[in-house]
């Protein structure tokens, strides 16, 4: 992979920050609050047509703003694992009049099928809203926008840095049973043989964090960020055009007719 | 005015049975590189600790004894304010990093986002430091996929940029290969010509021998021998407090046992080049015999 000149990386800072792409662009807070309103057309419907359209549609924005390949491999894990899950719990487990296959004292139902696709795909619409969220918006300009709207850049910060410890447990996790690996413990093979591996480790994985806690915090004075006046930021995102607030408001418009809707009967 | 003094200080951590500094009486100037040295729990890093004012601030246990910092007891120091004037760096680079920026200049910003310094003078300050450290290779990725030695190079990076009066540095080049560990001593050997002060704990005997003005032998929490680098490591005995004396020096005492003495004792490796001619010269000219 080649590398920028450093003047050229330097520069890129002096400019309002750009991912190249007119959805990735879009306000962190734009894109949040777009996202939350058209999931609630999925949640309001009665049926299970509306989060299927609603699920199309993120999925659709993903390939316009260029993420669409992973995110689509990652919500059809989603769909398969979570959502076949729900759906078979609530067709087994909702009673109803109409048995379409007896499974001796349960059954499924008509009633049950209709419930489990209605609230499969409603999960799995929020779920897919939640996960585009993350494919399209740098946690980073997340905690930006959100600090320009007034919230303090230490609550910020555990924001990110949960993000992020989430990340190194995992690249602890994998440290600790490579060793386990080196020492001749069996760390892979069926689901029973990696369980047991990987149950041992999770008390080492924790204190090692736990431990390191203490170094980061001091790392983290060291660089001031108990500081008291104002901060600055290196990045700087683009102040919010008046015509991404008429995206909010149309997203708006779509949930509060689709409210309406539920509440007459339309959806 | 000093840069620290300390006068039988004594610190025990909460819940430990022995003191990790146990009657340290001490006084650095400021200006200078001061290079402390000693076996591994010898309370180097407790000494740094204090000098910064993590203890008591951050650490607790049982301090006594005196420290004053630049001219004000630790305990009147506001530990913000501590923060801002000594920069410090340990020596888990694994622990040194924010965690929470994208690119290594970020991570290299990321301080003097939190010192509220406007974008523009980040931007050169970063870069500069980038440059000075030969990390612009770098510059892009991400802290937190970069090897320990990379992440060392960014941790001293980051107090660099942030341009403190007084630095203490632990360990700098635990993770890094010769040819990068000198490269951070002439770094550092800069930003003494620039004016600041350094204490650096480290192992590497002949860096510190080369770019230390003092240096502190610490031996279970003691303060085995203190004064100028050439006068510490010049006295024969160091090994009793676990610290090998460098290369040059043993090379002289062992020529001087030899009934061959150097007309200098060298602790740098150029002083025992130019012993080493000069002697040559005395043979060659007769004075003395090979």
């Amino acid at each position: 992979m080649s590398v920028a000149p450093l003047n050229t990386i330097a520069d890129g800072y002096r400019r309002v920050a750009s991912l190249g792409n007119p959805i990735l662009d879009l306000s962190p807070i734009t894109l949040l609050l777009s996202i939350i309103l058209v999931i609630v057309v999925a949640v309001v419907g009665s049926g299970w047509v509306a989060p299927v359209v609603v699920s199309v549609v993120f999925v659709g924005i993903a390939y316009l703003a260029g993420r669409g390949t992973r995110y689509l491999v990652n919500i059809l894990k989603l769909w398969l694992v979570v959502g076949l899950l729900l759906f078979v719990l609530r067709a087994l487990l909702v009673k109803g009049e109409t048995v379409l296959i007896p499974l001796g004292p349960i059954a499924v139902t008509a009633e049950g099928v209709d419930e489990g696709l209605r609230f499969s795909t409603m999960v799995m619409a929020i779920c897919g809203g939640v996960t585009l969220f993350f494919a399209l918006v740098p946690m980073r300009h997340l905690t930006l926008a959100l600090e320009r709207l007034g919230v303090s850049p230490r609550a910020s910060f555990v924001v990110l840095a949960s993000f992020q410890s989430i990340t190194d447990l995992g690249a602890t996790a994998r440290v600790v049973l490579d060793a386990q690996k080196a020492r001749g413990i069996e760390t892979e093979g069926n689901v029973f043989v990696r369980a047991k591996a990987f149950f041992p480790i999770l008390a080492p994985v924790f204190l090692t964090a736990l431990a390191a806690t203490e170094e980061r915090a001091i790392a983290l004075d060291a660089r001031a960020f108990n500081s008291r006046g104002p901060k600055t930021s290196l990045i700087q995102l683009r102040p919010t055009p008046a015509w991404e607030w008429i995206i909010v408001a149309v997203c708006a418009l779509v949930a509060a007719t689709a409210i309406y809707g539920g509440v007459v009967g339309w959806l | 005015m000093a840069l620290a003094t300390l006068r039988d200080v004594r610190f025990t951590y909460e819940n430990a049975d022995q003191p990790a500094l146990n009657g340290v009486t001490l006084e650095l100037e400021p200006g200078l590189v001061h290079g402390i040295i000693g076996l591994n729990a010898s309370g180097k890093t407790t000494l740094c600790g204090l000098l910064r004012g993590l203890i008591p601030h951050f650490h607790s246990g049982e301090l006594t004894g005196e420290v004053v910092v630049l001219g004000k007891s630790l305990l009147d120091w506001d530990p913000a304010e501590l923060s801002r004037t000594i920069g410090c760096v340990f020596d888990n680079p694994f622990t040194q990093i924010s965690g929470i920026r994208d690119t290594v200049f970020e991570e290299i910003g990321f301080g003097l986002e939190n010192l509220g310094v406007p974008r523009e003078q980040i931007i050169d300050r970063v870069s500069a430091v980038i440059e000075e450290l030969g990390i612009a290779a770098i510059a892009e990725k991400n802290p937190n996929e970069l090897s320990g030695g990379q992440r060392q190079k960014v941790a001293f990076a980051s107090i660099i940029a942030m341009d403190a009066d007084v630095m203490i540095i632990d360990e700098p080049t635990s993770q890094l290969d010769p040819e990068a560990s000198e490269a951070v001593f002439e770094i550092i050997a800069q930003l003494k010509a620039r004016g600041k002060s350094i204490v650096l704990v480290e192992h590497k005997i002949d860096l510190l021998a080369e770019f230390a003005d003092t240096i502190t032998v610490l031996y279970e929490g003691v303060v085995a021998r203190t004064g100028p680098t050439r006068d510490v490591l010049g006295e024969p005995g160091l090994e009793a407090f676990g610290v090998r004396p460098p290369e040059v020096s043993e090379f002289a005492w062992r020529l001087a046992a030899a009934g061959k003495p150097l007309p200098f004792f060298p602790v740098t490796r150029a002083e025992a080049a130019r012993a080493v001619s000069q002697r040559i010269e005395e043979v060659s000219r007769g004075d003395r015999t090979a």
